[in-house]
C-alpha cells in the first residue's frame, strides 16, 4: 500500500494524505506555522491513487 | 543513521488522566516518557529525529519538544493522521529518512538499556531490519520470534499456540530503507493496519537477513496506570537523584531524595527514598512521602502519607489518610473530609476514573 506524504515548504512538517484529504484545505500542524496545506497540492497521480485507495487509508 | 519516534494513539487504556493530554507526555520520576526516547536517541549518535504523531496530543508535544534544540538533537514532525498501524507510521517517514537507515521507537516505552546495543549489533552485519527481543514467561501472548545460533531471525510469529522461542518483540526496530518497499507491498491486515511484522516478514522473503538483540535490563510499555507505577518505580531505582531544595532541618529523611531546588521538605515531615519531587512543591509537617513516589511540580501535601503513586503536578493533597499504588492527574486536589457532616466521601469523578475506597 502507498503511503503518500506532503511537506510543508514553510516549516518542513509532514503530513500524510489521508489528512490531507479529510481536511482538503488546512493549516499546516507544525506548531506556529501559518502555511495553508491542500490535498490538491500532491501530484496528480497521487492524488488519483488515493482517491481510488481511499478505503484503506480510513481505520 | 536516523531515529523515528511514534507518539500517536488515543492513550485509551490511560483514561482519564489522557482525557487532557498524550500518552507520552505522563511523566516517570517526573520526566514525561517521550523524552526518555529522545534522550536514548542522543546516546546512541542519532540527533535527526522524527517525531510521528497521530490525531491527540499534536501542539502539546510540539510544544514540550520544540525543535530539539534544548535535547541537542534535532526533530522533524510526522503527521500521521489516522492509526493505520505501525508499518504505515513508518512509511510516512519515508521522505524524512532519505536513504539512511533508521531506528523505530514507540514513544512510550522506556528501556533501560537504550537503544545503542540494537544499534551496533545491526550495524556490525549487512541486514534489512534489526528487531529487539526479551524473554517473556508467556510466549503466547506476544510477537515471538524464532533465531537461528547466530541471532538471525527466521521467523516472526504473532502470538502462537506453540511459541519455538520465549523471544517477544518489544517494539524497537532498526531498518534499511528497503523496509519501504516492503511497505509498499503490503495489504491492511484483519483489523485495518499496516503491520510492521508483515513488513519484516516480507523482508525475510525478499532474501534479506534480519538481526535480533536480546534486551536483558527492564523494558516497560507505559500503556496502563499499573505500567506508570511499575515504571516510575524502575526509573527511581536507577536514577541518579539529588536533593538541591531545602530540608528543613526537623525533617526526616532517608534514603535517596530528588528534591527541586526550589522545593521544601518541612520540620515535621518523614521522605524515605527513592523519591522524586519537582519544582515548587511542598512536603508539609506530618507528611509521610515512602518510597518509590514522584510528586510533581506546584504540589502541596499537608498531612497525608503516600507511597508507590505518581503525582503529576499541580496538586493539593491535605486528606490525612493513606495513598498507595496511585496515579493522580494535573490539578487533582484531594482534602480532608474530616469534621465534615455528613459523614462520608466527596467524590468529583471524570469519565474512566478508577477508584477504591
Amino acid at each position: 500500500m502507498r503511503i503518500i506524504t506532503l511537506t510543508c515548504s514553510a516549516c518542513g512538517t509532514i503530513v500524510a494524505a489521508n489528512e490531507l484529504e479529510d481536511n482538503r484545505v488546512m493549516k499546516c500542524p507544525g506548531l506556529k506555522c501559518d502555511n495553508v496545506l491542500r490535498f490538491s497540492d500532491l501530484p496528480e497521480k497521487d492524488r488519483t491513487y488515493f482517491l481510488e485507495n481511499q478505503e484503506r487509508y480510513e481505520i | 543513521m536516523k531515529g523515528v519516534l511514534l507518539s500517536g494513539g488515543t492513550g485509551s487504556r490511560l483514561r482519564p488522566i489522557t482525557h487532557t493530554g498524550p500518552k507520552q507526555l505522563v511523566p516517570v520520576a517526573n520526566k514525561p516518557v517521550l523524552e526518555y526516547a529522545i534522550e536514548d536517541f542522543k546516546d546512541a549518535g542519532i540527533t535527526e529525529i522524527g517525531v510521528v504523531l497521530g490525531h491527540k496530543g499534536r501542539d502539546e508535544i510540539q510544544a514540550l519538544l520544540g525543535d530539539g534544540s534544548k535535547y541537542g538533537v534535532d526533530i522533524t514532525y510526522i503527521v500521521q493522521g489516522n492509526p493505520l498501524g505501525l508499518a504505515h507510521a513508518a512509511g510516512c517517514a519515508r521522505e524524512f529518512v532519505g536513504t539512511d537507515d533508521f531506528v523505530m521507537y514507540l514513544g512510550d516505552n522506556i528501556l533501560k538499556s537504550g537503544v545503542a546495543d540494537l544499534v551496533n549489533s545491526f550495524e556490525s552485519g549487512e541486514y534489512g531490519a534489526g528487531i529487539a527481543l526479551q524473554e517473556v514467561d508467556n510466549p503466547a501472548a506476544f510477537g515471538i520470534a524464532d533465531v537461528d545460533e547466530h541471532g538471525t531471525v527466521t521467523e516472526l510469529i504473532e502470538k502462537p499456540d506453540e511459541p519455538p522461542t520465549n523471544l517477544a518483540l518489544i517494539g524497537m526496530y532498526v531498518f534499511s530503507p528497503a523496509v519501504f518497499d516492503a511497505i509498499d507491498d503490503l495489504e491492511p491486515s484483519w483489523r485495518g493496519e499496516l503491520e510492521i511484522t508483515d513488513a519484516i516478514q516480507h523482508l525475510l522473503q525478499d532474501g534479506y537477513e534480519i538481526d535480533s538483540h536480546v534486551v536483558t535490563g527492564w523494558w516497560k510499555d507505559t500503556g496502563k496506570p499499573e505500567d506508570i507505577l511499575e515504571a516510575n518505580r524502575l526509573v527511581l531505582e536507577d536514577k541518579q537523584l539529588t536533593a538541591a531544595g531545602i530540608i528543613e532541618s526537623g525533617a526526616e529523611t532517608d534514603g535517596r531524595i530528588e528534591l527541586a531546588q526550589s522545593s521544601v521538605i518541612e520540620d515535621g515531615a518523614v521522605v524515605r527514598g527513592p523519591v522524586s519531587i519537582a519544582e515548587n512543591t511542598t512536603i508539609k509537617s506530618g507528611t509521610y512521602v515512602g518510597p518509590y513516589t514522584s510528586i510533581g511540580a506546584d504540589s502541596t501535601l499537608d498531612g497525608v502519607h503516600i507511597e508507590n503513586s505518581v503525582v503529576i503536578g499541580e496538586s493539593t493533597i491535605t486528606a490525612s489518610g493513606r495513598i498507595v499504588d496511585s496515579l493522580l492527574g494535573r490539578g487533582a486536589d484531594i482534602e480532608s473530609a474530616d469534621n465534615l457532616l455528613p459523614e462520608g466521601r466527596r467524590l468529583v469523578v471524570g469519565e474512566n476514573s478508577q477508584l477504591k475506597l
